[in-house]
């Protein structure tokens, strides 16, 4: 039932994209971050390769892996030109590459965004979700994107969800990416009570 | 001269000329197969060390225990001979080290097994820009044989 798996994963990250967000809103000291509704695709491993596009382009990437009653792994990938945005809101300094200051406030800002999907996740399910010390990397997209795949062991298929919000008229773009190991996707919809998934 | 990308799990080959390329190796591990004599190229990029019992419709290329024997017939079939067939290696980073994801980083993973899997075929390892912590991209000019290796702000590196 790969559509019903589907409809299924992008409410999820409707939910936890949502609590995501309004946590960065309030990091940024609750500057009105409008959310446009996330897009959800679940792609085969094949297009999964060329989906972030100009893999030469340079993207900041941020990897959680997921431990406790489920396991799985969360990334955010960010075009460089959004995470300096980020930054310049986060820390006030307007950088043209990423620094030791913009490493870690974007590493803080994964964290946050990542405990608030868990969070939100694990309200409705009661399982306890634990994200590890988020990794961060600033490099070729095809690069990261591909080492995320490969350390979450991703071989079928992954659901991206692309999200883009904005705040006074800047526009930051992003990938949140979740990926529950197929034992972890059973717990989730069982608790959830869709035992038929 | 017709340059050819090569996907995560594809292999490419030219022969006489040609450029085959692969962008944003990150952990995944690109190896270069080459007969100078028969100016024959094949290109991989290897995703994961060893194939699943759960992804049997995976290309060979996906995973070295299948793609580098799939790389090996691809050269015969254009006309390479085995004895003369070198090898070029460059990827098997891991972007994320304080992860510690794995006990071995999947980068160096991939590197062992390739490594391994050429040694038993008897293919020699000619060149090589391996681990560290960054992405690159990995250009190789079948007619010479020639593989240029490039990072976000390092020098490129012929191999």
């Amino acid at each position: 039932m790969p559509n019903m798996k589907l409809d299924f994963l992008k409410e999820l990250a409707n939910i936890g994209t949502g609590h995501a967000t309004t946590a960065l809103s309030q990091m940024l000291n609750g500057r009105l971050f409008q959310l446009v509704v996330p897009d959800a695709q679940m792609l085969p491993f094949t297009e999964a390769a060329t989906y972030m596009g100009g893999l030469e382009q340079v993207v900041v990437g941020i990897f959680v892996v997921i431990s406790g009653d489920a396991k799985g792994y969360m990334a955010c990938v960010h075009p460089l030109e959004s995470a300096l945005v980020l930054v310049r809101l986060l820390t006030g300094e307007d950088k043209e590459e990423i620094d030791e200051l913009g490493r870690s406030a974007l590493q803080e800002m994964g964290n946050i965004m990542v405990t608030s999907f868990l969070n939100a996740l694990a309200q409705m399910t009661d399982l306890l979700l634990v994200p590890s010390v988020p990794g961060l990397a600033v490099d070729m997209a095809g690069a990261v994107w591909e080492s995320i795949l490969a350390g979450a062991e991703v071989t079928h298929e992954v659901t991206v969800i692309r999200t883009r919000f904005s705040t006074e008229g800047e526009s930051i773009e992003g990938h949140i990416i979740f990926l529950p190991d197929e034992e972890a996707f059973a717990k989730i919809a069982l608790q959830l009570g869709l035992e038929e998934l | 001269m017709a340059e050819v990308f090569v996907n995560m799990g594809q292999i490419s080959s030219a022969k006489q000329s040609g450029i085959l390329t692969t962008v944003g190796l990150g952990s995944c591990i690109g190896v270069t197969l080459h007969d100078d004599k028969a100016k024959v190229g094949v290109m991989g990029h290897i995703f994961l060390p060893r194939s699943r019992p759960n992804d049997p419709d995976a290309p060979p290329g996906k995973y070295a225990d299948t793609g580098i024997p799939a790389m090996i017939d691809e050269a015969l079939r254009l006309g390479a001979s085995k004895s003369r067939l070198q090898a070029k290696l460059a990827g098997g980073a891991n972007l994320f080290p304080n992860l510690n994801l794995h006990s071995a980083s999947i980068g160096q993973q991939n590197i062992e097994a390739v490594t391994a899997l050429l040694k038993q075929h008897g293919v020699p390892i000619v060149g090589q820009d391996v681990a560290g912590n960054h992405g690159r991209k990995m250009r190789f000019f079948v007619e010479t044989g020639v593989v240029t290796v490039t990072a976000i702000g390092k020098d490129p590196v012929q191999i």
